[in-house]
């Protein structure tokens, strides 16, 4: 369901290279609201490093990041957070000694009122009440959001990783390997929530190795090599095999 | 969305479990288990020696403790930003030597006890502060970790106090500074109550307010910290200065103690810092330890060593009693991992 | 003696150890550069100007400031240019060895070494004397002192017996009375402690049978443990007569502890060495008596017997063990005097 407004977020042109390693080659690449756009690659294919540009911890070498249109350079991952990206990063995105409400609410503490928060005192039940009631909403439950996320089962940490990224983007999430790791029940309740994402008008970017994932649940497949974009094509262009093809190299692009 | 999608175990927004998991986690408390111990503690002493249990014994505790708190509770802040401050020892007696050399000329040129005072306070502070930022610029911008980086502050700062003293302490501040030493109210004297204070103070940091949770953040997973919005370097400078500040306290209330600054005063107290610290319950891999741990642990080790003296055993027997405390310690945490594994 | 002249721990030495080395590493040179005092010949100067390496135990420790002073005043008197080299803090043979190296390969015609281990330093000592370089050892010695020229130190042991006779005397010791000491130490294995100690006890064994040392116990170089030590003693005996503080550290913690019970002048305090600090507690009537030594007069008779040796290639008049003896200040001690005995700092 590609919507022909236009982009919620775009690259164009955009280069990054590491001393003399040329990690991205100009791609461009444009996610429209609504839309989950899968990222696919082999190792090195610089799946990570744009992952890295899109969520402003690395900055492009050259080329444009644009966010409705409008040119933005973000200096760090505060900045993309702030205009509405989230990214759920592979493996790392939770304090496991944190509880979960900690978690989801970190970065973006709410603070008691009045001089007490001036003095930065949390609103921990606060939060407490909103983190659960929030990641119900996106349709994730959790024992207790007090609960260390160590507590929880890889699934569940998942779960809460994502439901915090659904929570707060306003605009994008960038979800990178989030059904890594899990079994199929768990990761299929893992896409229902990139479905949700998508029907509350998210613009949704995934990146996986599993193609099955990827064709099942994106609209519009980007397979980069070597730093490039080899190809931008709707899913229903792709079966598993030309998918896999494109990616190795197999299928002449 | 009305569809509840839950990856992993199976939800239950439980309140039945609530109860029992509450009974079981009282009991594998460590704060609760230090509590015994320090009571058991007493409680042998005493035995051995009825003159320890004394108001006096207490106070004499208590200003053992006062330092040794204060640079634990510095410790748990860095411990718990998955760090460590070797130089919390050697700021105590750089502060110390600072803030008597600038007391003494006060004193020598007819200044009164409190202004000469509260300026020692300020000039120590400063000190404590500037190790501390020394720190923090040496782990953010010269890459060190805070083993090496605190080592190179602990090695500048303690030859530096000999340097500038010559070895000697140094006295000839306010004369009567020492009497503020002298507890008053039970137990307690000035310094130990502004102790408490502070130790009130850094619960309320660590515990509730958002310092303390960007500090178990960024000990518990300085990636996800970083990716979350938060601006790590400047927090780590804000855990390393206070850090410094609260061991150049702990430099002052020695003087008061001592009524003269040695540059000897807290080398190698950074080690009981980490002990009480370890005993506390904390983790030196990061994000675990709490104030009331490390509040019992400082208390459990100098009641250990008034206790030794009291019933005549030598002292150095403190080392073998902490070596067990800490081997404990690890061994209950190491026993709780397993348990949130497994649960 | 300053504390860093013992370890108490083997983790602490390690830390200590690190520190210096930062310190070193801070000032530069990976080889410390060594501090050369050159005098200007006398009159009496030899021809040929000599040199006399002095390798001491820990440069902060004041009890080395006072040697170096006295080292450095014999050195212009007798026109000899000195090379003065230790480590910065850390008083241990590990980081002994290499100034000693060091300071042999730079030829010198003499060497005044105070090692820091009897066995560890014994090759060093070797391999000078196998280069023609003469020894003399202070303050402490190698186990063989067969190669070694002379050996002068301070005598710890009638320093521990001089504490008994002042603590005799304030305390107001009549025979038939029963009193009450205590001993704070830094270590039970430093060599000075052990001495003083002996020392103190024998003469109580042999002239003051009425005083009982009640407890002692360990200050491990804080003298914040040494004030804990002394406040809890103050406790547990209330009729307490007399402290034998057995170095700075623990005369500096008795200090403070007396006075913060009020117990100043009341309970003896006998401490030793000579830190300007605890000097001007003497004044104050806080020490009943200090110790000091006088490492200025063990660097002399050090320099002398090299500077004899090396000129006249002879060992008459040259004694082998000389002990400096230790000396007594106390409030009827001169100002002269009290000036002449403070450790510089």
């Amino acid at each position: 369901m590609t919507s022909t407004s236009a982009p919620l977020y775009e690259v164009r042109n955009v280069s990054k290279q590491y001393g003399a390693v040329v990690a991205l080659d100009n791609v461009s690449m444009a996610l429209y609201p609504g839309e989950v756009v899968g990222l696919v690659g082999d190792n090195g294919a610089g799946k990570s490093t744009l992952v890295k540009c899109l969520s402003g911890a690395h900055q492009p070498t050259s080329g444009t990041v644009l966010l409705d249109g409008v040119e933005r350079h973000w200096k760090s991952p505060h900045d993309a957070i702030e205009a509405g990206i989230e990214t759920l990063y592979q493996d790392s995105g939770l304090a496991p000694h944190l509880s979960v409400s900690a978690n989801v609410f970190l970065g973006r503490e709410v603070l008691k009122p009045g001089i007490l928060g001036k003095l930065g005192f949390l609103a921990q039940k606060s939060m407490d009440a909103t983190a659960y009631a929030e990641l119900e909403r996106v349709g994730i439950a959790v024992p207790s959001s007090r609960r260390s996320v160590a507590q929880l089962s890889g699934g569940q940490r998942q779960a809460v990783a994502i439901g915090r990224a659904v929570t707060w983007a306003r605009k994008v999430i960038i979800l990178d390997e989030p059904t890594n790791h899990l079994g199929a029940r768990q990761a299929g309740e893992v896409l229902q929530v990139i479905r949700a994402a998508k029907a509350e008008g998210l613009g949704v970017i995934f990146i996986s190795h599993t193609l099955p994932h990827v064709l099942d649940v994106t609209d519009r497949v980007v397979v980069l090599r070597l730093g490039k974009v080899v190809r931008d094509a709707p899913t229903s262009e792709f079966s598993a095999d030309t998918l896999l093809g494109t990616i190795t190299g197999l299928i002449d692009t | 969305m009305s569809t509840t999608a839950t990856p992993g175990a199976t939800v239950e927004p439980g309140s039945k479990s609530h109860g029992r998991s509450r009974l079981l986690g009282i009991v594998s408390n460590q704060q609760v288990l230090l509590l015994i111990v320090w009571l058991a503690m007493i409680g042998l002493f005493t035995a051995l020696n009825r003159i320890f249990f004394s108001v006096d014994v207490a106070g004499n505790v208590l200003l053992d403790w006062g330092p040794v708190v204060l640079i634990a509770l510095a410790e748990t802040f860095v411990v718990v930003s998955g760090g460590i401050d070797l130089s919390v020892g050697a700021v105590i007696g750089l502060s110390g030597v600072v803030a008597a050399y600038v007391m003494q000329d006060m004193t020598t040129k007819g200044q009164g006890q409190w202004p000469t005072l509260l300026v020692g306070l300020v000039v120590a502070l400063a000190v404590g502060a500037i190790v501390g930022l020394t720190n923090a610029l040496l782990i953010n911008k010269a890459r060190l970790v805070p083993f090496i980086a605190t080592l190179a502050t602990l090695g500048a700062a303690g030859g530096l106090s000999i340097v500038l003293t010559g070895g000697s302490p140094i006295g000839g501040g306010p004369p009567n500074a020492i009497e503020l030493s002298v507890p008053w109210f039970g137990p307690f004297s000035t310094p130990v109550l502004i102790v408490v204070v502070i130790v009130v103070l850094c619960w309320l940091a660590l515990h509730k307010a958002r310092l303390g949770r960007y500090t178990y953040a960024i000990g518990s997973n300085s990636f996800a910290a970083r990716a979350a919005g938060i601006n790590v370097q400047r927090h780590l400078t804000k855990v390393y200065v206070l850090s410094g500040v609260l061991s150049s306290l702990a430099g002052m209330f020695l003087y008061l103690r001592l009524g003269s600054g040695a540059p000897t005063s807290g080398a190698g107290m950074e080690l009981d810092a980490i002990a009480a610290v370890v005993i506390g319950g904390a983790a030196l891999s990061g994000g675990v330890g709490k104030v009331t741990g490390t509040v019992l642990g400082a208390l459990i080790l100098t009641t250990v060593t008034s206790g030794l003296i009291i019933i005549g055993v030598a002292p150095n027997w403190k080392q073998v009693v902490v070596a067990v405390l800490i081997a404990v310690a690890v061994a209950v945490q190491g026993f709780r991992r397993n348990e949130g594994a497994s649960a | 003696m300053l504390g860093l002249r013992t370890s108490s721990s083997a983790v602490r030495g390690l830390v200590i150890a690190g520190a210096a080395s930062v310190v070193l590493a801070a000032c530069g040179s990976s080889t410390p550069a060594p501090s050369t005092s050159s005098a200007a010949p006398e009159s009496s100067a030899p021809a040929k100007s000599l040199t006399i390496a002095f390798v001491m135990g820990a440069e902060a420790d004041p009890f080395f400031k006072a040697m170096k002073v006295g080292a450095e005043a014999e050195a212009a008197a007798k026109g000899v240019t000195l090379i003065w080299q230790g480590d910065p803090s850390q008083y241990s043979p590990a980081t002994q060895i290499p100034f000693v190296d060091q300071v042999l390969a730079q030829h010198p015609d003499g060497l005044v070494l105070i090692p820091t281990d009897p066995d560890a330093l014994q090759a060093s000592v070797a391999k000078a004397t196998a280069a023609g370089i003469p020894v003399v050892n202070v303050d402490t010695h190698v186990t063989d002192l067969t190669d070694v020229l002379s050996f002068i130190t301070g005598d710890n042991t009638d320093g521990g017996a001089k504490a008994a006779d002042a603590m005799a005397a304030a305390i107001g010791y009549t025979d038939g009375g029963k009193y009450k000491v205590v001993v704070g130490l830094t270590s039970a294995t430093a060599t000075t402690n052990v001495a003083r100690l002996e020392g103190f006890k024998a003469a109580i064994a042999s002239k003051y049978p009425g005083i009982e040392i009640v407890d002692v116990a360990y200050s491990q170089s804080q003298p914040a443990t040494a004030n804990t030590n002394v406040s809890n003693w103050l406790t547990k005996y209330p009729d307490l007569n007399g402290i034998f503080a057995i170095d700075g550290t623990n005369a500096t913690g008795a200090a403070s502890a007396l006075q913060a019970k009020g117990l100043t002048g009341k309970v003896a305090l006998v401490g030793y060495d000579a830190y300007p600090d605890n000097v001007a507690k003497i004044k104050a009537g806080i020490f009943t008596a200090l110790i000091a030594q006088d490492p200025a007069a063990e660097a002399k008779q050090a320099i002398d017997d090299l500077v004899q040796f090396i000129t006249t290639k002879d060992k008459a008049g040259i004694v082998h063990e000389v002990v400096i003896p230790n000396v007594v200040l106390d409030k009827n001690t001169s100002d002269a005097d009290l000036a002449k005995y403070t450790y510089v700092s």
